[in-house]
Formats: C-alpha cells, sequence, structure tokens
C-alpha cells in the first residue's frame, strides 16, 4: 500500500511539475525546427528513419520541460530524396514558414544543395547525414558534420592490421564517390602506419563476377583485403573469395558488412569478416539505452543508425542553443565550433569548417553470427578472431 | 611486389568467363529467337529473367524446392507469361514502323520491373544452396557456376535440337526467313509468334533460375542481362542462331580478360565497345552467310 501511494504521489508532482514548465512554454509558442527529408524516393526508407530521430529528439526534450522554457515542433516536408525539391523546401521553411531554426536532410547530394540555401539565410544547420568533406570544406561558416567521413571508415582496420605486424594490403573499391573517397583514406591510413598498398582497382557499379580481380587478388596474396564496397557487391565479394579460395589474414569491408542482412546470406560465409559502423546499438555511449529503449516505444522498431544520428544531430543542436541561451545563429555557431561532448550517437567535435573531427567508426567483427565491436578499443565489446583462418576452417 | 599475369591465372579467369559465357548464350538465344522471327528487340528480356529468378527464390524459401527443380517451375511460368504478352501487346506492333516495338517492350520492361519492387521490395534476396568450389589441378570451380554452365549448355543444346529437328522449329525458322512464303505455305504465324516469346521468355527464366543460386536477387538485376544479349546475338549474327552460344562464350572470355589485363572498371565498357566495334567492321556478325 505505501509503496502504491508513494507512486502516486511522486505521480502527482511530477504531474504537477510538468504542468508548471507547460505553462509559459505554452505562452511563449514552440521553436518551430524546420527541415526536409527523403521520405519518399530512393532513400525513402533511411530519411523515414532519420525523422524518427528528430521526433524522438523534440519528445524527449518536451518531456523534461522544454527548449529555455519552450516547447520544440519539426515542421518536416519530403524532397523526394531530389536535390532540387530540398533547394525548394528550405527556401519555403526560411522565408515562408519563417521557422526558428533548421535541421539537415538525408543525402549527401541533397545536404550539399541545401546547404547553399540555410548559408544564404544564415541559419545554422547541424547534418546528422551528411557524410561527404567536400560539403564541409566549401567555406561554409553555418553547416556543421555528426558523422565520420567516408575517409575513415577503413582506418580502423588497417590500424588493427598494423597493430598486428601485417605488412602488405590491397584496396578494392565500387567506382562512386563514396567509395572512392573510403578507399582513398584507407590508403593514406596504410601508407601512415607503414603498410604497403600492393592493389589497387575500382569496378563498376552494380558488378557481380569479381573472379578476374580476385584471381589478381589471389597471385598478390596480400596479408589485408580492404573494399569500399555497397551492400550487394560486399556479399558478392565475400562470396566468390570463398569459391576461388582467397583468403587473406584479414577481410574488411565498408557498407553492408554491418547489416544483418549480410550475415543472414552468407552465414557462416561472413564469419570474420570485418564491417565498419557509424554507431551501434551496443557501443558503450552515454544515454544510449535510454534512447534504444525510448525509441523502440515511440516507433515500433529497432533503431539503426539514421534514427540515432537524426536523434543525436538534433540533441547536439539543442545543446548548443542552450549553451548560447537562444537560436540567434552567430551565437548557436559559436557554440557548436566550441563544444565537444559524447552523445547516444559517440563523440562531436568539429574544426573551424564545422567538419567533424572526434566522432570514431567502430569496427566490427562476425563471430558466431553476432557482430563484436573490436575497434577502436575504448569501445570495444569482444576481442579481434585474428588471424582469418582458411575458408575450410570457418 | 608487382603483379606478374601467370598462364594459370589467365586459365583460371578463361575458365570464369566461359562459365559467365554459357550463361549469356542462353539468355542470348531467347533475346534473337525473338529478334530473328518477329524483328522485335524485346528490353524486356531482362526483366523476365528477374522473374524467373525471385521464383525460383520464393520457391527455394518457402517450400525449400531445390533450384535446379525449380527450373521445372520458373521456365513454364515464364512461358504463359511470354505467350500472354505477345497476344495481349506485342502483336500489336510486330509491324509497326519505326521504334513502337522499342518503345513498348521498352515500357513493359520499366512496367515488371517497378511491379516487382512494389511486390517484392528492393530487398535483396539470396538462394543459398550451392556454395564453394572444387579445385581441378591449380584451377578453382565455383559449383554453383559449373552447375549453371551444365544447364545453360544442355537447355541451348535442347533449344537448337527443337528449331533444328523438330517440324514445329522449322516452322519456327521458316517464319524467321520470310514470313509471307511461310504463311503461304500453312503455318500459323500467330501461334508461332506467341510460341516463340514463350520460348523466348522460359529461356530468360532458365537463365534467371540459375543465377539467382551465384548472384543477389533484386528487382534491377536483369537490365544488365537484356544489353549483354544485345551484344551476343549481334555479335553472333542475327537471326543465326548457333551464333548466339559462340557470341555468349566470346562475351564472356573478353569480359573477364580484359579485367585480368586491364581494370575490372572496363568490364562494363567493354561489351559496349565489342559491340560497337562489331556494328562497324562486320554488322552482320562474326558469322555471317548462313543466316537462317
Amino acid at each position: 500500500m505505501t509503496l502504491t501511494g508513494r507512486t502516486l504521489s511522486a505521480g502527482l508532482v511530477a504531474a504537477a511539475l510538468l504542468l508548471a514548465l507547460a505553462a509559459p512554454a505554452a505562452a511563449q509558442g514552440p521553436i518551430r525546427i524546420g527541415a526536409s527529408l527523403s521520405l519518399t524516393g530512393a532513400d525513402a526508407k533511411l530519411g523515414q528513419y532519420q525523422r524518427e530521430g528528430y521526433e524522438y529528439c523534440a519528445a524527449e526534450v518536451n518531456e523534461s520541460g522544454g527548449l529555455l522554457g519552450r516547447k520544440v515542433e519539426f515542421v518536416v516536408y519530403d524532397d523526394q530524396s531530389a536535390p532540387a525539391t530540398a533547394v525548394r523546401l528550405y527556401e519555403k521553411l526560411i522565408t515562408e514558414d519563417k521557422v526558428d531554426a533548421v535541421m539537415g536532410p538525408y543525402s549527401p547530394s541533397v545536404t550539399e544543395t541545401a546547404a547553399n540555401v540555410t548559408e544564404r539565410y544564415k541559419k545554422v544547420m547541424v547534418s546528422p547525414l551528411g557524410s561527404t568533406t567536400s560539403i564541409f570544406r566549401k567555406g561554409r561558416k553555418y553547416v556543421f558534420m555528426l558523422v565520420s567521413p567516408a575517409e575513415a571508415y577503413l582506418e580502423g582496420l588497417i590500424d588493427m592490421a598494423a597493430r598486428r605486424g601485417l605488412k602488405t594490403v590491397a584496396i578494392l573499391n565500387e567506382d562512386a564517390l563514396f567509395a572512392k573517397s573510403a578507399a582513398r583514406g584507407a590508403a593514406d591510413v596504410a601508407r601512415q602506419k607503414g603498410l604497403q598498398v600492393v592493389f589497387r582497382e575500382a569496378y563498376p557499379r552494380g558488378h557481380t563476377d569479381f573472379s578476374a580481380v580476385l584471381t589478381k587478388l589471389k597471385a598478390l596474396n596480400p596479408d589485408v583485403i580492404a573494399a569500399a564496397t555497397d551492400f550487394d557487391d560486399a556479399v558478392a565479394i565475400t562470396r566468390q573469395m570463398r569459391e576461388l579460395n582467397v583468403s587473406p589474414r584479414m577481410f574488411g569491408v565498408t557498407v553492408g558488412g554491418d547489416l544483418p542482412e549480410f550475415y543472414s546470406l552468407l552465414k557462416q560465409n561472413a564469419e570474420y569478416v570485418y564491417g565498419a559502423t557509424q554507431w551501434e546499438a551496443s557501443l558503450p555511449y552515454p544515454r544510449q539505452r535510454e534512447f534504444i529503449e525510448g525509441y523502440r516505444k515511440m516507433s515500433g522498431r529497432e533503431p539503426v543508425y539514421h534514427s540515432a544520428a537524426g536523434y543525436a544531430g538534433c540533441a547536439i543542436y539543442l545543446l548548443a542553443v542552450r549553451r548560447a541561451g537562444g537560436i540567434d545563429s552567430d551565437k548557436v555557431r559559436d557554440e557548436l565550433l566550441a563544444l565537444s561532448t559524447r552523445t547516444a550517437f559517440g563523440d562531436y567535435r568539429v574544426d573551424q569548417d564545422g567538419f567533424q573531427i572526434a566522432h570514431k567508426m567502430a569496427i566490427l567483427q562476425w563471430q558466431d553470427g553476432k557482430k563484436v565491436a573490436v575497434w577502436p578499443d575504448e569501445l570495444a565489446n569482444g576481442k579481434a578472431r585474428f588471424p582469418t583462418p582458411p575458408w575450410g576452417q570457418r | 611486389m608487382n603483379l606478374v599475369i601467370t598462364p594459370t591465372m589467365i586459365g583460371q579467369v578463361v575458365i570464369s568467363g566461359l562459365l559467365a559465357g554459357s550463361l549469356y548464350a542462353l539468355v542470348a538465344l531467347g533475346l534473337g529467337l525473338i529478334f530473328g522471327i518477329m524483328r522485335v528487340l524485346n528490353v524486356a528480356h531482362g526483366p523476365i529473367l528477374m522473374l524467373g529468378a525471385y521464383t525460383t527464390y520464393w520457391l527455394f524459401s518457402t517450400v525449400e524446392l531445390d533450384p535446379y527443380l525449380s527450373l521445372l517451375v520458373s521456365m513454364p511460368l515464364m512461358f504463359v507469361l511470354g505467350v500472354l504478352l505477345q497476344k495481349l501487346f506485342v502483336r500489336h506492333v510486330v509491324d509497326a514502323p519505326g521504334l513502337s516495338s522499342l518503345l513498348l517492350t521498352f515500357g513493359v520492361a520499366i512496367a515488371i520491373v517497378n511491379i516487382a519492387q512494389l511486390a517484392f521490395t528492393s530487398n535483396l534476396r539470396s538462394v543459398e544452396s550451392l556454395t564453394g568450389s572444387f579445385a581441378l589441378g591449380p584451377f578453382a570451380f565455383s559449383k554453383a557456376r559449373v552447375v549453371a554452365c551444365g544447364f545453360a549448355v544442355g537447355i541451348t543444346a535442347a533449344a537448337f535440337l527443337f528449331l533444328q529437328k523438330t517440324r514445329l522449329g522449322k516452322a519456327m525458322r521458316a517464319v524467321s526467313q520470310n514470313r509471307e512464303i511461310a504463311q503461304v505455305c500453312g503455318i500459323n504465324v500467330q501461334r508461332i509468334h506467341m510460341l516463340a516469346f514463350g520460348i523466348a521468355s522460359a529461356l530468360a527464366a532458365a537463365g534467371g533460375s540459375l543465377v539467382a543460386v551465384m548472384v543477389a536477387i533484386q528487382p534491377g538485376m536483369g537490365q544488365v542481362y537484356t544489353v549483354k544479349s544485345f551484344v551476343v546475338i549481334v555479335l553472333g549474327g542475327v537471326g543465326h542462331y548457333p551464333g548466339a552460344l559462340v557470341g555468349g562464350l566470346l562475351l564472356g572470355l573478353v569480359e573477364q580478360l580484359s579485367s585480368l589485363f586491364l581494370t575490372t572498371q572496363v568490364n562494363e565498357a567493354v561489351a559496349y565497345i565489342v559491340l560497337v566495334l562489331v556494328l562497324l567492321l562486320r554488322p552482320t556478325g562474326l558469322f555471317p552467310g548462313r543466316s537462317q
């Protein structure tokens, strides 16, 4: 009985507090944050996840009394995954809807064009998923990056190889902007760490038969094969490595290796393969558990990295506003430039261009059907199984 | 550490090229059949291949039917679809001027791919049944690809025999050579057209069922086969059916060897370069003179 009584009174107190907080919030009107997202079109799924991240962020801050005593509200439009549409929508958000602030759209190409608009109106835009380095290296003052750039995807794999005394690395990449950047990044890190890049080759998008290039790799027999991939080519390469018996001591991919489908398609052939990820539910970040549980309750599904990035991007923006004491763009910008923090998405710190320099990619390895984070050390929840045994013993 | 290309490597790549080429030949034979008989370039050929692959996938994932046995379902199913396509759509444009038939099949192709996207989503699927490889001397043979090659050669040979030996096959070739005279001789041309479209679609479906075991299945997987088949029939000579086999193997070899000696990046361009060269230098194909 006492327990129920106590819970009841606690509930009443909480309700009273909420009412007290909500009253001024309602009086001042909400802070409206505008964004266009890829809710239909090529990136529809991922854009939806990002929107849920934004919505969860708003719900969370409103539950705890809002921002500077005001409620936070998102105004979201659908840019159909098209850069040109996003330009029009940001224009509309800023000039017609007169939103108080903006947040970034989904993909790098849409972010690139949308940033032209937000920059012109001097609106700060935190971009949760703009991962292309060039967006942030054009002298723009108001756009901020959250994720690790493409160049960082294979850094961990190369670092692990160097620490284990491996000497040679071969790099494959899909002939697309993202994969090319990732391959270049891997080659740079390899040179810095004293590994020899013995082979580099690109292949066209949608390529399915890798026997010729794998025949070359088999002859070269490098210690490490690092592949900057999309999902289907990551699967095809792994499968054909097995068929042609190409067995390096480490084999890692960029995109695709982190997805559950990678294992469900390849089964035991996915064992020992390394993948790279921006975020993983299992990583020991602050408030990770609360985020995952809250998100699950709100959307009915597990968050993916796009959801977490949307949530964290919004949370970082709100933190900067809180510190600046208002939504004035230049003041918030100064705070974002100075800020160094760790959210449920990982570390945040940017250089003078707004380019992300603290967030770490994590390297995962498939072990007994589970993804185990094996790099960097401070995020790892298991040890890498090294070296990768011959195909017959996996 | 420089890459030295050894005879063993060339041998390995030649094997891969021939294995891939046999599938190209199988699929191209269907495209060539339709083109030879109706002068219609069926852009929907690749998407029909994709439907064949999905048939295999669904049978495998729901009732665990062996992917090779699923040929017995996918081929008749796509045969029927082919006949329907001919009866409902293509029939009306067989003799239409200019690009009508190309535009029509192009539209059908887009419709099939988009319906597949709606019905199956664009999630990648795979049939994990025959994995790994066996070694023969210094060479590795992918099990799935060797078996696929065996089926491809078998089905292609059966199709040739059908065209050469049976009355119906002869009637098809007759229509392909001269429709009016064939008609005068009492051949039901409409029926032959439907049959040809059906057989061609069944061949595409066979290709789809066989590649289902090797690559990821998704709605857009077929289009590349339309293009490759087109190259193969141009190489082999339009209307010259055995040419498809040679053309297919040749394309497979050229693709793989160019990837070995140059880079994989040129792989896709190679098919087009071959196409342009053949059209410029030998517009009748590599084996002219015996149009049948």
